[in-house]
């Protein structure tokens, strides 16, 4: 019999939760108390919960220990609770996704997609997550509702904007967390914090009912603490979904059955040129995957600067499309520092914002290509570790660069191309720092695979949480 | 720290570019005016950094020769 102190759930997974429910050793609705517990008792320092659905997730659990009871079939994330970004539309909230303004929207009449595929799984959601306003944001910090704190160091930054999903996995307030990322939004604050997150190929998973941020950009993804956890909650979420104009048409390919093949026959590169690590961690972080790995040859992602370029005009222009008429009607109570770039973003002549997608389908063309001669591409996620709260600047390569638009500046080339990709955490002394394993459209068994391979080898993995 | 002197020299004179009137100022009260949108005179400096920024974007773009026949990256299924 399990101890159900609130202490002891902590370290399960979300594997471990289910296993534990399915097999009757603990109930749904303990292992629900707990978590709320765990949210009321540790989130005022990490602020990452907006709201919290408490009595939502005790009226799911019910029901699934009722399930068991009845002897009907339980889903493979049978009583793990979870957590989304605020941007996810949950029935009954109204879908803040960071901002004021969108405080005001009526309720949502139904959850998100994703949201009903994992809690058709099993899964329990407890709550929705801080965010970077509107989702433009690497930094977690938000002007309306506080910035959400590093659980390593609650001084720091988790970067952003899915700042609470980074902070309520990293702090161990629930083992699973879904976010989105346009340009970095789940791989920066998994590197930030420590925790794994997969931003998986664009078109993939179901983006219906969420907020969007950059249509021809946003792809929405898992937060854990272990891969496996990553891959269960992925192949729960899998299939296609007309509602999501982007969705792809493919059949569910399953991760989980392949998760522990090995890396043996694959062939994995390190990328080169504009990649190149500027700071002591990233370098050392990705000297540790890659020898892990054995990737001893460099490959140069062709054009990346201006594919990150490129992606900086798409997003400011599309995000100002989709906010015009809140900046016509309500531009003051926009977080100053988004509503600038979407001023910005509104007057960029089309021409440009046209060249811009041209030039992706060229890039697109030209990495695919790279991928005939290796299988995975290893990156890091981020060019520094966490930076403090409220920094403005960081150095690189001797250059002072401002925080919020260049944390991603390694991710955005990536992204920009819907390639999908596991951020892997190495656990630094004395902060983490993510590294990111790259591989070609629909391949996120790969990445998958490989992130599997660096967690058992001891390379990748959550750090020890700080309790202080 | 000659190399901090010579970073705050490129601050300054980057402040100093940002304070000059240009054709971006005319650029953000023109787009401003023209999408109807209200712009406070405290948010022009920084509208202005940011298009300036997303221009400067746009011309590393412009760098790049791209074939006539290149199709715009996003799919759209009929």
């Amino acid at each position: 019999m399990l101890d159900t102190t609130a202490a002891d759930f902590e370290s399960l997974t979300a594997a471990g939760i289910a296993a534990a429910v399915a097999s009757g050793r603990v109930r749904a609705s303990r292992v629900v108390e707990a978590t709320l517990a765990r949210i009321r008792e540790r989130d005022p320092l990490l602020n990452s919960f907006t709201a919290v659905t408490e009595q939502r997730a005790s009226a799911r659990a019910q029901a699934i220990d009722q399930a068991r009871t009845d002897g009907r079939p339980l889903g493979p994330l049978a009583g793990v609770p979870f957590a989304v970004k605020n941007l996810f539309d949950v029935a009954g909230l109204a879908t803040r996704a960071g901002a004021k303004i969108n405080r005001d929207d009526p309720p949502a009449t139904r959850d998100a997609a994703l949201i009903e595929r994992l809690e058709a799984a099993g899964a329990i959601l407890v709550g929705a997550l801080n965010m970077g306003e509107y989702a433009y944001d690497f930094t977690g910090e938000n002007v309306h509702d506080g910035a959400s704190h590093n659980p390593h160091d609650i001084e720091r930054m988790t970067g952003g904007s899915s700042g609470g999903c980074g902070a309520a996995v990293g702090g161990g307030l629930v083992p699973l967390a879904l976010g989105s990322d346009t340009n970095g939004s789940i791989r920066v604050p998994s590197s930030l914090c420590g925790v794994f997150g997969l931003k998986p190929t664009y078109g993939r998973l179901s983006r219906a009912r969420s907020f969007p941020f950059v249509a021809s950009l946003d792809h929405l993804g898992p937060f854990a603490l272990t891969v496996g956890d990553l891959a269960l909650a992925y192949d729960a979420m899998q299939g296609f979904d007309a509602e999501d104009p982007a969705c792809a048409d493919r059949p569910a390919e399953p991760v989980v059955p392949v998760l522990e093949r090995g890396i043996d026959d694959l062939r994995v590169a390190v990328a080169g040129g504009y990649f190149k690590c500027n700071s002591a961690e990233a370098c050392c972080a990705v000297d540790r995957v890659a020898a892990a790995l054995g990737a001893n040859r460099d490959i140069e992602i062709p054009q990346a600067e201006r594919a990150r370029s490129a992606a900086f005009i798409i997003t400011a222009a599309e995000a100002a499309s989709l906010h015009l008429d809140r900046l016509r009607r309500r531009a003051p109570d926009f977080d100053p520092a988004v509503r600038d770039r979407l001023l910005a973003g509104a007057m960029v002549p089309a021409s440009v914002v046209i060249k811009a997608q041209k030039f992706r389908r060229w890039y697109r063309q030209e990495v695919v290509k790279l991928f005939d001669e290796v299988d995975a591409i290893v990156a890091p996620a981020t060019p520094c570790t966490a930076p403090r709260l409220g920094q403005t600047t960081f150095m690189f390569g001797g250059v002072e660069l401002p925080v919020r638009a260049n944390l991603g500046l390694y991710t955005q080339p990536i992204s920009f191309i819907g390639l999908p990709v596991v951020a892997v955490p190495v656990p630094l002394t004395p902060l983490p720092i993510g590294v990111q394993i790259i591989a070609a459209p629909w391949r996120e068994d790969l990445v998958l695979r490989i992130a599997r391979a660096l967690e058992a080898s001891g390379i990748a993995g959550p750090m020890p949480r700080r309790r202080d | 720290m000659k190399r901090v002197g010579k970073r705050k020299a490129a601050k300054t004179a980057k402040r100093a570019a940002a304070l000059k009137h240009d054709a971006i100022d005319d650029l953000v009260a023109a787009g401003a005016q023209a999408l109807g949108l209200t712009l406070d005179p405290a948010w022009h400096a920084a509208v202005k950094f940011n298009l300036r920024l997303i221009l400067s974007h746009a011309a590393r773009l412009d760098e790049f020769p791209l074939p006539d026949a290149i199709e715009p990256g996003p799919i759209f299924h009929a």
